[in-house]
Parts: C-alpha cells; structure tokens; sequence
C-alpha cells in the first residue's frame, strides 16, 4: 500500500507539473509532423536532363527506355541546354544520346562531385533501360534476399521505432533522476525517509510514473501513426519492459551523484551513446559490434517487430524477457546504492 | 529511550570528526537539549540517531532499537521535526499530511486537527507553495507529530517563527512531555532549552562539554546576585547584592526592613552566559 501511496502522490505531483504534459505534447508534434509532413515513403527522383539526337524509331525507343522509375527525364533540344540546366540544378545529371556511324552512343554529363558508385549506379541503370527495349531482351537476374521476412514497413512507419526507443523507453532515464535530485533539493526525501516506508518503495513510485507517461506517449504516438497496424499486446509489454529499464539506468546513474548539475553530463551521454544505435538502424550495412552492443540497437528492432503484420514473437518476448531482468538487476543495484546516498 | 556511546562522524571519512566521541543516554519522557552554535554537530548528531546519516562508530540505541541494524518499523515509533521546512510545495498542507501518515504501521493523527494547533486550519487547502517560511516551519513541525511518536527529534522547532506562534510551540511540546513523549531538542536557542528541557548538553566543535540540568547549571556556574531597587529619601536607588557575602546580605536586610523596596530579583547567570563560561565560546 504505502508502495500505492507513493506513486499516487508522485501521479499527483507530476501532473500539477509540466513534464507530462510536455511528454505528451511531444508525442502529439511527433504524430503531427509524421503524418502531415513526412510522406508514407521516400522516393528519392533524380532529374536527368537529356538530349537526344536521334531519328525515327531510335528515337522513340530511347524516349521509352528513360521512362524508368526513381528518375524524372527532361528532354532538352541540344547539348547547351542539358548544361545550362545541369548549372541551375545541382543535383541532376545530364545525358547526350547520338548515332554516330549506326551506333549509339550515350555521352553523360555530370556534375563532377559524382563518386565511381554513384557514376557506375546512373550508367548501369540507364542502360539497362535502352537494354529492355531491345527486341529479344531478357531478364536473367535472379534476387535473392538473405532476411526471410519480405514484409517491409512503409518509411514512415519505419521512424516510429526510434521514437518509441528514445522518447518511450529512455525519457524516463533523464526524468526520473532530475525528480529524485527534486526532492532532493526540497528536503523531502529527508521527510520520507524517517517513517516505515522503504527505499525501494520511494524509487518504485517515482518509476510508476515514468511507465505511464512512457507508455501514454508511446501508444498515442502509435495509435495515430501505425492505427490497427500494430500489434498493442506486445507493444505494450515490450514499452514496459524498456521503459523499466531506462528508468532504472538513469537511477543507477543517478545514485552516483547528489545533484543533478553533477549527474547532468553522464546522464546526457548515456541518451546520446544510446542514440547511436538509430544509426545502425537506418543503415544496416554500417553496424559495428560497438553499436550492436547498445541496449537501445535490439530494442530498436523488437518495437519494429510490433508493428509488422506477422511479428517475430521470439524476438520480441526474447527482448521483454531480456530487457525486464536487466530492469530488475539495475534497480535492485540502485536500491543498494540509495539506501546509502539517498539523505546524503 | 536513548543510549550514544562513543559516537564519531566524519563527512570526509577520515580523522575530522564533526562528532567526537558522544556519550549520553536519555531516559523516557525526559526533554533533552543539545545546545551549541551552527556548525557544533547538534544536527550531524541528530541525523545519526535518525538513521539519515549511516553510524561510522559507536553505539547508538533509539526506543530500544540499535541504529546500526535498525528495521524501518523503528520510524513508527519516532518523530523528526526538521530545522529546514522540507513539504511538498504543489501540494496542499492538508494533502501534504495525508500522504505522510499512510506511510505509518501505526494509528495517525487526524491531520485537520493538527493544523488547527498551529493555527493553519484556514490554510489547509491552499499550495504549500504559496506558505510564508514560518507557515510551512509549522507544518513540518505538526508533521513529525502524526504518528504520536514516542521519540520527538525537534531541530530548532521555534527558529523564524513570532513570538505567539513559538509560544504556542512550546506549549505543545510542554504537553507531549506530560504525555511521556521523550524529546530531543536541537537548538541554539537557550531560552527555548531553559523552559522546555530537563537536561541539557553543550556541544561544541562537534565534543560534549557538559551535560546537566539548567537549574544546576545556574547553581554552578551563577554569581548568586540579587537586584533590588527602593526609595531612599524620595531618591530611587538601585543595587545588586550577592548572597554570599555577610556585608552584602546585612545591607539587604536593612533595605527589606525599611519597606520601601520597589523591585527585586535574583540575577542568575543564563544558559548563555554558562555556555560561554565553559567553552569560551557563543551560542550563535
């Protein structure tokens, strides 16, 4: 009860305060910009300005060959033109197509900052145009995908994992110590800890709170963005657990020191040093064992499982299960070390 | 209720001490005052034996519980009134009290009729935040009241606070101690010690100089001097006396027997004057 009784009056203190309103304001900017500003996908067009001196059939053939997706095609009447546009549009490339002596010949004009890749990625694909339309032209390419899952999340519903990860689950990590450093500064840590309650039972309270402003904020968020998509069962129980353990990290952290000028640095790198495992995220091709490390890079994955159609469960509960043990160890840790530094 | 013995502290865990070597022992429903000037270890004292500041060594027992390896049940039994106002500030008074005495095992006080004691009934739903300093001295100090505590920590329970409001104070502190309430009294206050407590202690530099009860201390350490005043021919005349010398006590007599004494008072040295006396320094 007096574990009840505390984190009533910390729901009690925290709404007559501004983080969670802020918390979920946040969340509701987050699901804003998402679905008004951030398209469902990414397409990245490159614009080709092209010239083509050619004749007759050559030329309708080419005409239709450029029509590729992923590429915006301006035809243009000369060679001048393709440049003068390519100064005006940095980030467009040219092409000059002629017959010289019955072949054709595909002249690019590019801006001069293209790398190999990018150079070989235009030519190959250009090409593979023209190739397509040749009579008797056939695809012998043979796609193999080494992750099973062929379900791949729309662009926008890819971020909402890292909003989740950062904002949901790790929040609490920063909030939760700058309340303890709170009443701190209020005395009243002093006041509770001269009746019965226990340590554990202040600590648990405050992490209450964390969970349900962690949780409010991850589910409205998801709500709006990803609606029946999800799947909230897991979500929930995977928000929990993550949400338990960056609460009791940023107590284990916070336990180090006795204010929070003091803790601020520590608690700031640790948030950033878990921001880093985004990046792997976006970018599989660059995941370093480093990365791979970090708390923040499986959990990354098990809340994207949550909102594919057919969710790896093992992944998930391997996560909840993993992250809800890793909770518990830091906050018993964090409730030895209290007991110790909390009236300090 | 209270045994220290050899009790040491050091912030700085090595050999500066703010406690040195504390022995003392209260018995039940005694008011016990721990008189010294900021900084003597009045507070590093209290906070051992409250179990806010962990027992590096000695031996320290409250309400039969040894500190050392107290269980959290011993807090049912005790009550803690702080120097510094320590309430939450977006609660009400009223809230603020309810929230703290459903942390007890054991029957509460009614919090409404604690805050009309001190004269904060009107109050009782409004923002601690809004209280002015001696608003919420007084509600930190009804606070440590709500659990009907056997033993009643006070630091400095009448600092900043008027004149009515700190009578009112010692009042009830004066009415838990009929009640066989045992007090540990922190303060630099000697007049707030010289009413309220039984015995008391004079601490300094963080060592016990002495222990006693404030009308023993008078006896010893007073010059036993009489103030009189009385008309001589029409004139006013005033005279200290002491009682020890015979010239002294013969011309008292003589001034007694005319019958014209206007006012006379024994001047006995105070609390203060003691402090100084024996440890050379002040209380403030």
């Amino acid at each position: 009860m007096k574990l009840l009784y505390s984190f009533l009056k910390d729901m009690q203190l925290s709404l007559k305060s501004f983080y969670i309103y802020i918390e979920l304001g946040f969340a509701l900017v987050f699901v804003a910009v998402m679905l008004f500003a951030v398209p469902e996908n990414f397409e990245p067009r490159v614009t080709v300005y092209a010239y083509l001196d050619l004749e007759g059939p050559n030329q309708v053939m080419a005409e239709e060959s450029l029509t590729q997706e992923g590429y915006e095609v301006i035809l243009l009447l000369s060679r001048e033109e393709v440049e003068a546009e390519l100064a005006d549009n940095r980030s467009s490339v040219g092409l000059a197509v002629a017959l010289e002596d019955g072949t054709i010949v595909y002249d690019y004009i590019l801006q001069g900052y293209e790398d190999e890749k990018f150079k070989n990625i235009i030519k190959t694909s250009i090409e593979s145009g023209f190739a397509k339309e040749m009579p008797g032209y056939e695809n012998v390419t043979t796609v193999t995908t080494l992750e099973g899952k062929g379900e791949k999340l729309s662009d926008r519903l890819n971020i909402l994992p890292v909003f989740l990860a950062l904002n949901a689950a790790f929040m609490g990590l920063f909030i939760i110590a700058s309340y303890i450093f709170l009443d701190k500064d209020e005395g009243t840590i002093k006041a509770f800890a001269v009746t019965p309650a226990k340590v554990w039972q202040y600590l648990l309270g405050k992490m209450g709170v964390m969970l349900v402003s962690g949780l409010m904020s991850g589910l409205v968020a998801t709500a709006f963005i990803a609606g029946l998509k999800a799947h909230y069962l897991h979500l929930i129980l995977l928000l929990i657990a993550c949400n338990a353990f960056g609460s009791a990290l940023g107590l284990f952290i916070a336990s180090f020191f006795d204010t929070m000028t003091k803790a601020m640095g520590w608690l700031y790198m640790s948030i950033i040093i878990l921001a880093f495992a985004a990046v792997s995220y976006y970018m599989p091709a660059f995941s370093p064992l480093v990365i791979r490390m970090l708390p923040s890079y499986p959990m990354l994955f098990a809340f994207r499982e949550t909102l594919y159609e057919v969710s790896d469960l093992r992944y998930i509960y391997a996560n909840v299960l993993g992250f809800s043990l890793a909770g518990v160890v830091l906050f018993l840790l964090s409730n030895w070390r209290f007991k110790k530094t909390l009236t300090v | 209720m209270i045994s220290v013995k050899g009790l040491y502290h050091s912030y700085s865990h090595d050999e500066k001490y703010a406690v040195k070597d504390a022995n003392f022992e209260i018995s039940k429903g005694e008011v016990f005052g721990f008189l010294g000037p900021s900084g003597a270890g009045k507070s590093t004292t209290q906070g051992v034996m409250t179990g806010l500041l962990q027992l590096q060594k000695g031996n320290v027992t409250v309400a039969g519980y040894d500190v050392k390896r107290a269980s959290r049940t011993m807090f049912n039994k005790i009550g803690v009134s702080f120097e510094q106002s320590n309430v939450y500030g977006k609660l009400t008074a009223l809230e603020n009290l309810e929230f703290y005495r459903k942390l007890f095992d054991v029957s509460t006080r009614d919090p409404k009729e604690l805050l009309e004691i001190v004269g904060l009934d009107h109050v009782a739903t409004q923002r601690v935040s809004e209280f002015s300093k001696g608003m919420k001295h007084r509600l930190t100090f009804i606070r440590s009241m709500l659990n009907n505590p056997e033993m009643w920590f006070l630091d400095e329970p009448t600092t900043g606070l008027d004149p009515a409001i700190a009578s009112v104070i010692k009042e009830i502190v004066k009415g838990e101690k009929k009640r066989g309430t045992t007090v540990f009294l922190t303060t630099h206050n000697m007049f707030v010690a010289d009413e309220l407590c039984d015995r008391v202690a004079f601490i300094i530099d963080g060592e016990i100089k002495l222990i006693d009860s404030p009308r023993n201390l008078k006896l010893q350490y007073g010059e036993r001097l009489v103030e009189v005043e009385y008309r001589d021919n029409g004139d006013l005349k005033k005279e200290t006396l002491s009682f020890i010398d015979e010239k002294d006590k013969h011309h008292l007599n003589d001034i007694v027997n005319t019958g014209k004494v206007e006012m006379m008072h024994t001047k006995e040295a105070t609390l203060e004057e003691i402090f100084i006396k024996v440890t050379g320094k002040g209380l403030q």
